[in-house]
């Protein structure tokens, strides 16, 4: 490992020796323990072993990351694959590189009392989405369920979710969209119990998709010094991920020192580290190929309207992870 | 490069015409083609440059994509339009300029509310858009009501404080006149006071068309149901439809244009006696 640091030092020119190289990394939401690995690296100075100087830009409700790296705001951006996909068919170039999540997060949370027990149960209920972008695990998987989203007798009405969970609590939706990590606990903290509700993992109805994965623009990877940047930033987050899942209360401290607007709590990032590590665990960074198939398996069948219309070609690569990782 | 070229032709073509026939700007058929020429000369610059710098359509699209996206989807915008400018906008804009317009005769009228409910307008005026739409879709649910309830909130202030002022038009000695006439207070509202506040409350309908259409689209940024222009424009930017965005952009432009222009004729019958009408 160390070696090989010294190596690829000693193989950058003169100039990049002095000075570090930049990479701006554009995350996909706030600062939180979702992006752990990242502040762990940053702060325990992973990126500065690797000579990279790294500026992590938190996303936000108006963030779309694949904006900003078709704008050049960033190198590499954390961005689920379904979004990903749908915009490399839109016309942006994306590639993955690195795939730190193994598992989704992404589940629907359903009150009993609103009759939901099982996915027989949709039709005729309201359900909180999340859109821009995050919408395409959903509507692939009712597509599967053959349940119309359209607010028919036989469908189920939509709502666009904002970015809490009151619909649930207000009682203006039987499900709200949560992620396992973030809005299940806020909805356990506003007061309703665990009894009380339905869980539907994605993982579980075969529809997961992978989340938070990190994305180039194809055009870039061509370039040496581009690439040679990525291997360094890829090991060195990775080193950060793993570090954040052996010590999850240290690196939600750490995520909190990062959080510039205070709007993080301790008990809620600890726990938020805690149910990451579980969806971190079984990934390397390395894509699983077939990891990929399924999820474009599951957008593909998105019956009258699809997320994407064909199978991708050139949507994923090893060409960093094999040799960030070996 | 040809591109940049024809952009820059276009444009200098475009200011040449448009100082040529501005000699003439007595005719009611240049003051038409002016601002025409200068609408059409931008369009063609914007394809020109976006063509010639290779310009990424997920960051700026052609106009020509987005007319063919405008076209393509004629009935996705019109279902938008209907939830938002229709539902959202005119139902919130109607009751907010009514319910204004009755509350500023009442505070016309007593010392007491004037000194009460003004503040309180004022405070109505500086509260956020963003801090009170979240608020409402909690109140009103996701559907047009909470957009509608924004838009009071919204369009409520300025039609007030114009109107407010507008009762005070009225100057001392037509007032006296009316009293000598043994006039009620009733009558010098109808008869002198409403119609010399007219040119007044006219301007405040004005700001709050445009105000009714932001406060709709923005309000479902923070919850909606799945069609309506905010709706589409928050979404469409997080899956990179730029043209579909656009063509709502247009869509709402062509709709605040139009309202305002209703009210503008409108106004135009109604103020003629003002001096601000004369030709």
């Amino acid at each position: 490992m160390k070696i090989k640091a010294t190596l690829a030092a000693l193989s950058l020119t003169a100039t990049s020796a002095w000075a570090a190289d930049d990479v701006t990394l554009q995350l996909k939401w706030v600062t939180q323990a979702q992006f752990a690995g990242y502040y762990v690296a940053l702060e325990k100075g992973f990126y500065d072993e690797e000579d990279l100087n790294v500026t992590i830009k938190p996303g936000g409700p108006d963030i779309a990351p694949t904006q900003v790296l078709a704008g050049g705001g960033a190198d590499v951006t954390v961005e689920w694959m379904p979004a990903a996909l749908a915009a490399r068919e839109k016309g942006l170039p994306m590639v993955n590189i690195a795939q730190p999540f193994k598992s989704s997060g992404m589940m629907l949370t359903c009150r009993k009392d609103a009759g939901v027990e099982t996915t027989a149960d949709f039709p005729g209920k309201t359900l909180g989405v999340w859109f821009f972008g995050n919408e395409f695990p959903f509507l692939s998987w009712m597509s599967q369920l053959e349940i119309p989203t359209d607010g028919s007798e036989a469908g189920v009405e939509v709502l666009k979710q904002g970015f809490n969970v009151d619909p649930i609590l207000n009682g203006q939706a039987a499900c709200v969209s949560t992620m396992t990590y973030n809005e299940y606990w806020q909805v356990i903290d506003a007061g309703l119990t665990p009894e009380e509700l339905t869980i539907f993992k994605y993982e579980d109805n075969g529809v997961a998709t992978l989340e938070d994965g990190l994305y180039v623009l194809e055009e870039n990877l061509e370039d040496p010094a581009f690439e040679d940047k990525m291997v360094r930033f890829v090991r060195a987050s990775m080193k950060g991920w793993k570090y954040a899942e052996e010590n999850p209360d240290e690196a939600a401290e750490i995520v909190l020192e990062y959080d510039e607007t205070g709007a993080q709590t301790e008990t809620h990032q600890k726990r938020m580290m805690g149910e990451v590590a579980k969806l971190t665990a079984g990934s390397n960074g390395a894509l699983d190929p077939a990891d990929y198939e399924r999820t474009v398996a599951s957008l593909l069948s998105g019956g009258s309207d699809p997320v994407i219309s064909a199978a991708p070609t050139g949507a994923w690569t090893h060409q960093i992870t094999d040799k960030a990782l070996n | 490069m040809s591109w940049l070229i024809l952009a820059l032709l276009v444009w200098l073509g475009g200011w040449a015409l448009n100082i040529w026939l501005s000699r003439w700007d007595r005719l009611r058929a240049v003051r038409i083609a002016v601002p025409v020429i200068f609408g059409v000369t931008l369009l063609v610059v914007w394809e020109a440059l976006v063509r010639g710098f290779g310009i990424s359509p997920v960051i700026l699209p052609a106009p020509s994509v987005v007319a063919q996206t405008f076209a393509a989807s004629t009935d996705l915008l019109w279902i938008d339009f209907q939830q938002t400018v229709v539902k959202g906008a005119l139902r919130g804009f109607t009751i907010g300029a009514i319910a204004a317009f009755v509350a500023a005769v009442l505070i016309d009228r007593s010392k007491f509310l004037t000194r009460g409910l003004l503040p309180i307008g004022n405070f109505v005026a500086a509260l956020p858009i963003v801090g009170i739409a979240p608020i409402m879709v909690n109140w009103f649910g996701f559907d047009w009501q909470s957009k509608a309830a924004v838009v009071v909130v919204m369009v409520f202030f300025p039609i007030l404080v114009n109107t407010v002022q507008g009762l005070n038009e009225a100057s001392a000695m037509q007032r006296d006149l009316m009293r000598t006439y043994a006039a009620n207070y009733w009558q010098t509202l109808f008869r002198l006071r409403l119609p010399a506040a007219m040119p007044f409350v006219f301007n405040g309908l004005k700001v709050a068309t445009t105000l009714a259409l932001i406060g709709a689209i923005v309000a479902e940024y923070f919850g909606s149901p799945t069609r309506g222009m905010g709706f589409r424009i928050s979404t469409g930017v997080g899956s990179l439809s730029i043209d579909l965005v656009w063509a709502e952009i247009a869509v709402a432009a062509i709709a605040g244009t139009a309202l305002y222009g209703i009210v503008a004729w409108i106004e135009k019958r109604v103020t003629f006696w003002h001096p601000s009408q004369r030709r």
